[in-house]
């Protein structure tokens, strides 16, 4: 009984994408617009692109983009936010600046930057690393606030340095929070990522999307779609079994749903 | 001393943004970067001052913040909505969860193109763009918000004989309300963002199709108009919302 729960717990996303493709087979049915194909026509265009080399070259570079910015990002912001947290001068003097750079799209950064270092990997690595920075700031900077005083009040009483408690205290009871920072880092890397290579178009699987709308290659557009959100989904999943594995001390309390009876 | 304190910040604050506007003037004046791809920030700021006292600029940012906040309402409803329905009911929730677990982390701007086909290049597109992207953290929060309520809230209040439906409205959705403004806030800015990326990807008017127009002409300092335009947008919209957060959360203890 309880895993034929499980495997229906397991089943569920993947019901969701046949729904969703479903949904959309019978939409592109009774809208009958050339510019809509439908689900199995798109998804018979997926293996044509994943089999050429050319569109491999391209999506596996900017795969490696992303995966230079968003770990460079990551590896800078994290501290940065846990030092905001935790020493009220440094949150004072970087927040107002994160504040006035928050809701400037990064990717309309691009054009500028293009213009002083070029169209090639370091413009959009660039973007991508903005882009994913400050999400997670924002939730180490939240997860390091949080920290109950006693528990650093007892590490200092101990011994601990404030490296140590630093890295002992803080970073582990953060943790649950700067990884939620880290998977909308990851999304967003992903949505720079695409908007980069639709600006300058140059490689990546952004430039194949665009290119193909605009040559009124429909299949292709939605092949492509199909592949960059199995992207997105996938590094999701992978993250949230990282996730699960890090933190499982902090999970249970959001899963309880509500009883009103 | 509180005040005190609130200044001593706020002046502490305002010292990287003016380091960075002097690192910016002094690139320009010390020639590291010619003034064609860096222009001088007074110029930039004269200019600014300029385009906003024209009118097809304010059309510009009209036509912008007419998409920000259709998507951005549409998402606030929608996120609530579905939010407080999956946290109250079992059934919904089996339905939502899968669903949101895949459709969430899906890079929304890989849809604009469909969207364009679909709806055309009007506002129907862009609010739904903008629409889709702030859905999913307003909807996550206001389900975590809803399902961590007390339980014994809940009961007590159904113990003093209020239906479950009222329930729902007294103490669940007050109870969730500082996490649902806190989604809301990631969804504005998310909302800001992505009005302008659809802007430059397809558009005739709105603040993102200036700063490509402006690529396309080499012009760097209107690149730059705009670019500060939208960050200023999101500072007074964010002000705005914390204004409203404060004025509904003002009688929970701490904010």
């Amino acid at each position: 009984m309880i895993s034929a729960r499980t495997l229906v717990a397991r089943a569920a996303p993947w019901l969701a994408c046949l729904g969703l493709l479903a949904v959309w087979q019978v939409g592109a049915l009774a809208l009958k617009n050339d510019s809509f194909p439908t689900a199995l026509q798109a998804l018979r265009a997926v293996p044509a692109i994943v089999s050429d080399k050319e569109a491999i070259i391209n999506i596996l570079a900017s795969l490696r983009r992303m995966s230079i910015g968003f770990g460079a990002a990551v590896l800078v912001s994290i501290p940065l936010g846990l030092l905001m947290g935790r020493n009220r001068a440094v949150a004072s003097f970087f927040n107002p600046l994160l504040m006035v750079v928050y809701p400037v799209p990064k990717a309309a950064l691009m054009p500028i930057i293009m213009l002083w270092i070029g169209v090639g990997d370091l413009s959009k690595t660039l973007v991508i690393f903005l882009g994913v920075s400050l999400p997670v700031i924002y939730h180490s900077f939240e997860g390091a606030r949080a920290v109950e005083e006693k528990m650093l009040w007892s590490g200092a009483a101990m011994g601990l340095s404030a490296a140590e408690r630093m890295l002992r205290i803080v970073l582990p009871a953060a943790l649950p929070e700067i990884l939620t920072g880290c998977r909308t880092g990851l999304v967003l890397a992903l949505i720079t990522m695409v908007t980069s290579e639709m600006i300058a178009r140059q490689s990546g699987a952004g430039n194949i999307l665009f290119n193909a709308l605009d040559m009124g290659e429909y299949e292709i557009v939605y092949a492509m779609i199909i592949i960059i959100g199995a992207m997105g989904i996938c590094f999701d999943a992978m993250f949230e079994l990282m996730r699960a594995r890090l933190v499982r001390w902090s999970e249970p309390q959001f899963d309880i749903p509500l009883s009103f009876s | 001393m509180n005040a005190r304190t609130a200044i001593v910040d706020l002046l502490l604050g305002l010292v990287p943004l003016a380091l960075l506007v002097a690192l910016w003037q002094a690139l320009v004046s010390f020639g590291y970067a010619p003034a064609t791809l860096l222009p001088p920030p007074g110029l930039v700021f004269m200019r600014l001052a300029q385009q906003l006292v024209s009118l097809t600029f304010q059309h510009e940012i009209a036509a912008t913040l007419f998409r920000l906040f259709a998507g951005f309402s549409i998402a606030v409803v929608f996120g609530v909505g579905i939010g407080l329905a999956a946290a109250a009911s079992p059934p919904v929730n089996a339905v939502i969860r899968p669903l949101v677990r895949v459709l969430a982390p899906l890079p929304k701007v890989a849809l604009y193109p469909a969207l364009l086909l679909l709806l055309g290049f009007g506002h129907e597109s862009k609010i739904t763009l903008v629409a889709a992207d702030a859905l999913f953290p307003i909807l996550l929060s206001t389900y975590y918000g809803a399902s961590t309520v007390e339980q014994k809230l809940i009961w007590s209040a159904l113990a003093a004989g209020t239906s479950p439906r009222a329930v729902l409205f007294k103490v669940v959705l007050p109870g969730a309300a500082p996490s649902i403004l806190t989604g809301c806030r990631i969804g504005l800015v998310i909302s800001c963002v992505v009005v302008f990326l659809a802007e430059m990807i397809a558009s005739t008017d709105g603040l993102g199709h200036v700063l490509v127009t402006a690529a396309r002409t080499f012009r760097a300092v209107d690149m730059f108009v705009p670019l500060i335009m939208i960050s200023l947008l999101g500072l007074v919209l964010n002000g705005l919302l914390q204004g409203v957060r404060s004025y509904l959360l003002r009688g929970f203890p701490e904010v």
